[in-house]
Order: structure tokens, then C-alpha cells, then sequence
């Protein structure tokens, strides 16, 4: 029995609402086109009118007034996860909000920071974002060889390098940017800086072009001795000398996996939602042809029903402060491909309907790909959780 | 109380049984095997733990504790030995029909002649479609079978007394012993049409005897896989840090979580007398047996040739896995139950709380 309280429920029917009169159209019409809807975008304006409720129980620890937040955000934060995802993944993130961003202030952030750069979420006049730029062009999964450098300058820090695969940074107000002292000291010479927009030597290079998941931008850049005040120093100096800042990207990842993970539940709901509809629509009422569709979706039902109490779990241990590194791994190991299989089983209960562009199924198929590789791979998955439970060595 | 979360008797219910399989099953497992019985020393530890009393209902008899406690304790014994589990077990994976059958005080007596050792029950899955005449292809020998269930679609009956029960040997389970029957003769006791999807619930409950317990053997098997693996050296380092063989224990791990999750999910709905309970019953239970499928397959597989010897329990656990995912109709019964229910479950209802 999975505990659901009545703001849960009322959360999930208005983010299903809005899902239904914006994100889908929305992630339709990027899909289209390519791009991810403007900023400008009303739906991001009655986002942020609404006071980020949206955003901020998507990303749990976002909260636009720097209020704490509820121990029971990261639950509710999955179930949230999974119906906006549901409507369209794409747009789901790239609701206004603190983004990982905002992840990252929650694990490193000094409090006097975290005020500071929190305080553009209180304008609810316009909507805002920030983001977090961890990956390089030559260090993806292995976050330990980013090689974009920091220096200290006098009372200000020098950052070079690039970046890319960073949500929504072309629209954020700032940026966390990761970077190091010295490659040759591995996570230990990791710094986390915040890099706010319009900052000389910051240049986006480019947008990306994907092959789903549009509804949101994936952003590059340059830092070309881009010059940030030493308090822009995530935690302060002495965070970084107890190897502070390496477990706080992880417990990061730790929150934000299973809520990943549950967008990919979403995903496959509304795959399963289309299988489901023409079965009922298209099908003979008697058959092998039938009796095999309808095991094929028992069979995804079965995944999705098993991967969604993977991903609650996960979730439900980070709400009551229980470590959760295993149990987010699961999560983020079993969903992606399992919720890939499902959307691959729907299209073939559609057959070759479900080649066409404007059944959503085919979306589904080029969006969904991504889960498994963001916020660590399938394959970094097993490696975490086989080096917690046999001591899985790091150069194996 | 939730799938997530177990109340502090159930922990220690948890607890107890582990204790107990770690320190006494577990180490004469082989020998119950071999010797086709548990000690009755573990049938009293058993059954005072609870084992045939827990889920059923107080007013027959039992402590009423539910599913759940049901589904926990089986797998903490499981975790030690399954091979005494399905003689002991009465009313065990008959319980569906205990609970379903309209005549009560009939099912009442039947679960009490099972639950004292003088009259076993067992249950018979037919396919509604085929009408072939029910056969008992294997029961545990013990306690002596009398009461025959028969499950088809909506469908209940009870007969009584199997003339001949033929010594059945099988692929697993020897310390249960083994009968088999054509079942001619039996005398039919009542005959029942349940309301729509009623049958399916008979069936759920077996099925998720099956899939506890299996849960339990395919802890066994991973927890004996990886310290075998982590010692054993190949290649200049333990076989377990060889990335292939690591990725597969970790997915395997993943796979038995899950399946912890979505049985004890499957059993609160059961508790809770939730709609599509034993919808979700059946598939925790079907994903379960497939984790013990693969988890004791890699048991054996990664343990190399010793794992083909009956040394180890790896092949034990192999051959319960593969026999628990075949009884009372096997999966293949399983996935047409669902299959049949598979439009008509409402997945919305988890956002919805409808049901939760």
C-alpha cells in the first residue's frame, strides 16, 4: 500500500491538468519543430505565478522562497515526476525552477548562498531557471576527469574549459559549474562555482539537436577565463578540504535518480495508454492476435507496476532521511530499460501504425532512449550498486 | 503499515524466522532432502512462528495477521530451506479457497484438518476453456491428502478423498515428499460460482505463496553467489570483480528488490480487500518467480562447475525456483489470468488514490 496524502493527490490531478492543456501540445509541437518551447512561453509565466509549484515539487529541493521544504517533497516529487512525464518528459523539464542546479545548493551551498541565489525564484513576475553543468565533451559518466580548470586570482576565481549536456542553462539566470584545481587530484580537486548569466568569457556554443526529449534545451559552452567573485565559491574553501564536495554531487544524485527514474514510469504509462486504446479500438474481439496483445500488456504492465515501487522506495528512504545510494541506483537500473522495453512492446501491439509521426508512439520510442543514459548510465548504475554490495573495486 | 515500510511485529516476525533458517534450516537442508522430511523439531519452530496460521482468519481458527506476515515469514524460512514448506504449510497455498469458498464452516473444517496435520488440502488449477477432467500432478506427501480444490475461471469446488495417491518423485521439494492422483473417485463436497474475477483471487493467493517463497530462495542464491564469488579467484582477481559477472549480480539484486517490493505491495492490496488485488498479487508473484528463475540459474552459472554439485545448495535452489513457477497452472496460467484482466485495470488509479 503506497501511502498518498490528499495535497499528493491534488498536486498530481493539477499538474495532470496542466499536462493535459499545455505540456502535451507543447512537447508535440518542439518535437516538430525542434525546439524547445520559448522562455517567454506563457505556460512558464503561470508556472511561476502559481509561486513555482510546479518546479518546486519537481525538484524537491527548489523551493522559490528559500522556505525549508517538507520532508515529504522527495516522495511527492516522484509521483509528480511521473505525471509530467507522462505528458511530456521534454517540457517537464524545462519547468521554471532551480533545476539541479538548486540540487546543488541544497548539497554544497553555504545558507548565506543559498538566500543569495535563491532570490530570483521569489519574482513571480517572470519565470526563472538555473543549472547545473557538471559534464564535458571528454568526461561524462566519469565525473572524476571533468578537466574544465579553476585558479584562484586574487579575491576571484578564473574558470576554462567547456561544457555541455546542461538543462536548460541557455534560459538560467545562473549556472553551477563544475570544475577543478588539478585533474591530477581526481574528485579532490573538484570546485563547485556558481556562474551567473551575462558573465565575460560565458558563451553558449550552441543548442543542441536531439533525437527526442526536445522540450527542453541542452545547452554547450565555452568558459573562456570566465572571472566569478571568490563567494561564488559553493560551501567555501574549507568545504572542499574534507572531501565535502565530491559526496555532495553524489547525495545530489542519490535525491534526483529515483525521480528521473520515475519520468520514465510516466513515459511508459502513456505508451501503455496508447496500447491499451487500440487494443480496445483496433483489435479483432477474438484471437491469437488478440491474446497475444493481451499478454504483452500484462507483461508491461507488470514492468512499469514493479519499476514505480522501485523508484517510491528510493524516494520514500531520501523523505525520511534514510541513505539511499543503493536503493536510488535500483531505481535508476531498472527503469530506464524497463520502461524501454514497454514503449518498444506498445509499438509493436500498434504495429505499423506506430511508425507514423503523429502517433505518439514513435516519440515515445526517441524520447524515452535518454533515461538511460542521463544522471548516470545503466551501466554506472550496476557499477554503484555492485561496489556497495561485493566491494566492486574502481579500477576493475 | 505499507509495502515500504513493516510495523515493529512483523520486523521481528522477520526477525525470528531468520534466525531460525539461518541457524537451522539452512544447515540441514541437504539431509531433509535426503531424508524426505524436515525434523520435527522444525515443524514445531514453524509452526510456532506461525507459519499456518497467519493468514488465515481469526473466525476459522487462525491469527488472522494477514497476507503480508504471510509473505514475510515465508520468505525468511525460504531463505534457509523451502524443501519442508509445502507439507507444512496448511492451509498454505490453499488459502484462497479457504477465504473464497461461501460455505465457510466447510472451509473452516477443511483449514483446521490441514492446519493439525490430519487432512491435507491442496489445489488443482484447471483452464476454464479446455473442461478436461482435474489431475493432481504433484502434492507434498504429508499431511495425507483428502481435500481436493479445483479452480477454473469463477469456479470452486471441493472434492473429497483421492482414491490412489501414487508416490510422485519431482524436481524439487523431496523433504515435502510427493503424491500424485487422477483424482477418480473423489466424492464432490460443493461446487460454486464466485462472483466475476472471485477465481482469480483463489488463484492470487497460491500464487503468491509460490512467489514468497520463492523470494526467499533467490536471496539465498544471490547472498551464496556473492560471497562465493568474492573469494573465488579468477584470472587474478575474485570472479565477482570481473565486470561482466558484476553487471549481472547487480541486475539480479535489483530484480530481487523489486520483486520484495511489489509481493509485499501485492499482499498489503490482498489485506487491504483492494479490487484489483489479486491482479497485482499474481503479477508480483510472476515477477518474482522469474527473478528466482535467473538468480539461481546464475547461482550455479557463476559458481562455475562446483555449482553443478550437490556440494552446494545452488542446484537445490535451482530446481525449487524452477518448480515453484510451475504449479497451480504455472505462469503460463498466471499470464492468462492477467491477460484476461489487462484492459480493464485502471493504472491512473495510483495517481488517483482510488484504491490506496
Amino acid at each position: 500500500m503506497i501511502p498518498l496524502d490528499a495535497p499528493s493527490r491534488a498536486l498530481v490531478e493539477e499538474v495532470r491538468a496542466l499536462g493535459r492543456q499545455y505540456m502535451r501540445p507543447m512537447g508535440l509541437e518542439s518535437d516538430r519543430t525542434g525546439d524547445p518551447p520559448p522562455a517567454d512561453h506563457p505556460f512558464y509565466l503561470l508556472c511561476s505565478r502559481q509561486g513555482g509549484l510546479v518546479s518546486r515539487t519537481i525538484d524537491p529541493e527548489a523551493a522559490p522562497d528559500g522556505a525549508e521544504v517538507p520532508q515529504w517533497q522527495p516522495f511527492r516529487a516522484a509521483l509528480i515526476a511521473e505525471e509530467s512525464a507522462y505528458w511530456d518528459r521534454g517540457v517537464a523539464l524545462s519547468l521554471p525552477g532551480p533545476g539541479l542546479g538548486g540540487s546543488a545548493l541544497r548539497s554544497t551551498a553555504t545558507p548565506e548562498q543559498s538566500a543569495r541565489f535563491l532570490a530570483p525564484f521569489a519574482d513571480h513576475g517572470r519565470a526563472h531557471w538555473a543549472a547545473m553543468a557538471m559534464t564535458e565533451p571528454g568526461a561524462g559518466s566519469d565525473v572524476a576527469r571533468i578537466q574544465t580548470r579553476v585558479r584562484k586570482e586574487g579575491r576571484e576565481w578564473v574558470l576554462s574549459g567547456s561544457k555541455m549536456f546542461c538543462s536548460n542553462g541557455a534560459r538560467s539566470d545562473w549556472v553551477v559549474v563544475w570544475a577543478t584545481v588539478d585533474p591530477a587530484l581526481g574528485r579532490a580537486g573538484h570546485r563547485a562555482l556558481v556562474v551567473e548569466a551575462g558573465t565575460p568569457g560565458f558563451d553558449l556554443l550552441k543548442i543542441e539537436h536531439k533525437m527526442g526529449s526536445r522540450g527542453y534545451e541542452t545547452a554547450s559552452f565555452a568558459l573562456d577565463d570566465v572571472r566569478v567573485p571568490e563567494e561564488n565559491l559553493l560551501g567555501g574553501e574549507s568545504f572542499y578540504e574534507s572531501r565535502q564536495g565530491f559526496r555532495g554531487a553524489m547525495a545530489t544524485f542519490n535525491l534526483a535518480r529515483p525521480i528521473h527514474a520515475a519520468q520514465g514510469v510516466g513515459m511508459g504509462r502513456a505508451a501503455l495508454d496508447h496500447a491499451l486504446a487500440f487494443v480496445r479500438d483496433e483489435y479483432p474481439a477474438h484471437g491469437r492476435r488478440r491474446q497475444r496483445a493481451l499478454e504483452r500488456l500484462a507483461d508491461m504492465r507488470r514492468e512499469l507496476h514493479t519499476a514505480r515501487l522501485i523508484c517510491l522506495h528510493a524516494a520514500w528512504l531520501a523523505r525520511h532521511g534514510v541513505t539511499n545510494a543503493l536503493e536510488a541506483s535500483y531505481a535508476k537500473l531498472f527503469a530506464p530499460p524497463a520502461v524501454f522495453r514497454v514503449v518498444s512492446a506498445a509499438l509493436d501491439i500498434l504495429g505499423e501504425a506506430g511508425v507514423r509521426n503523429d502517433a505518439l508512439l514513435e516519440k515515445l520510442y526517441r524520447d524515452v532512449k535518454i533515461l538511460d543514459i542521463g544522471e548516470g548510465t545503466q551501466q554506472v548504475q550496476r557499477v554503484v550498486v555492485a561496489r556497495q554490495l561485493f566491494g566492486f573495486p574502481r579500477d576493475a | 503499515m505499507d509495502a515500504f515500510t513493516l510495523s515493529e511485529v512483523l520486523e521481528d516476525l522477520a526477525a525470528a524466522g531468520d534466525r531460525f533458517a539461518q541457524n537451522e534450516l539452512a544447515p540441514g537442508a541437504r539431509a531433509a532432502e535426503t531424508g524426505g522430511a524436515w525434523p520435527v523439531r522444525h515443524d514445531e519452530v514453524a509452526r510456532g512462528l506461525g507459519l499456518c496460521d497467519l493468514d488465515v482468519p481469526e473466525s476459522l481458527g487462525g491469527a488472522g495477521a494477514g497476507a503480508l506476515a504471510k509473505v514475510v515469514l515465508l520468505e525468511s524460512l525460504a531463505h534457509g530451506d523451502a524443501g519442508g514448506l509445502p507439507a507444512l504449510d496448511q492451509p498454505g497455498p490453499t488459502v484462497g479457497a479457504v477465504l473464497a469458498c461461501p460455505d465457510q464452516p466447510l472451509a473452516g473444517r477443511v483449514a483446521a484438518g490441514g492446519r493439525s496435520g490430519e487432512a491435507g488440502a491442496v489445489l488443482v488449477v484447471c483452464d476454464p476453456e479446455t473442461h478436461g477432467a482435474p489431475r493432481l500432478e504433484w502434492a507434498p506427501a504429508r499431511p495425507p491428502c483428502r481435500w481436493v480444490w479445483v479452480t477454473a475461471g469463477d469456479g470452486l469446488a471441493l472434492f473429497d478423498g483421492p482414491d490412489e495417491l501414487a508416490p510422485t518423485q519431482a524436481l524439487a521439494f523431496a523433504a515435502s515428499g510427493g503424491v500424485s492422483s487422477a483424482l477418480e473417485g473423489c466424492r464432490e463436497v460443493g461446487r460454486w460460482e464466485l462472483a466475476p474475477l472471485s477465481g482469480h483471487a483463489v488463484r492470487a493467493r497460491a500464487r503468491l505463496w509460490a512467489g514468497a517463497v520463492a523470494l526467499g530462495i533467490a536471496q539465498a542464491a544471490l547472498d551464496a553467489t556473492i560471497a562465493y564469488t568474492t573469494e573465488r579467484i579468477v584470472f587474478g582477481k575474485p570472479v565477482a570483480h570481473h565486470q561482466g559477472n558484476a553487471f549481472e549480480l547487480a541486475a539480479l539484486a535489483t530484480a530481487v528488490h523489486g520483486a520484495r517490493l511489489a509481493l509485499r505491495d501485492g499482499a498489503c492490496d490482498l489485506d487491504a480487500g483492494a479490487p484489483a488485488a489479486p491482479y497485482w498479487a499474481t503479477q508480483a508473484a510472476v515477477f518474482a518467480l522469474d527473478a528466482a528463475v535467473a538468480t539461481t540459474d546464475a547461482g550455479i552459472q557463476l559458481l562455475g562447475g562446483h555449482g553443478f554439485l550437490v556440494d552446494h545448495l545452488a542446484e537445490k535452489r535451482f530446481r525449487e525456483a524452477r518448480m515453484l513457477g510451475l504449479l497451480w497452472g504455472g505462469r503460463d496460467a498466471a499470464v492468462a489470468d492477467l491477460a484476461a484482466e489487462s484492459l480493464d485495470v485502471d493504472e491512473a488509479v495510483f495517481v488517483q488514490g482510488a484504491h490506496r
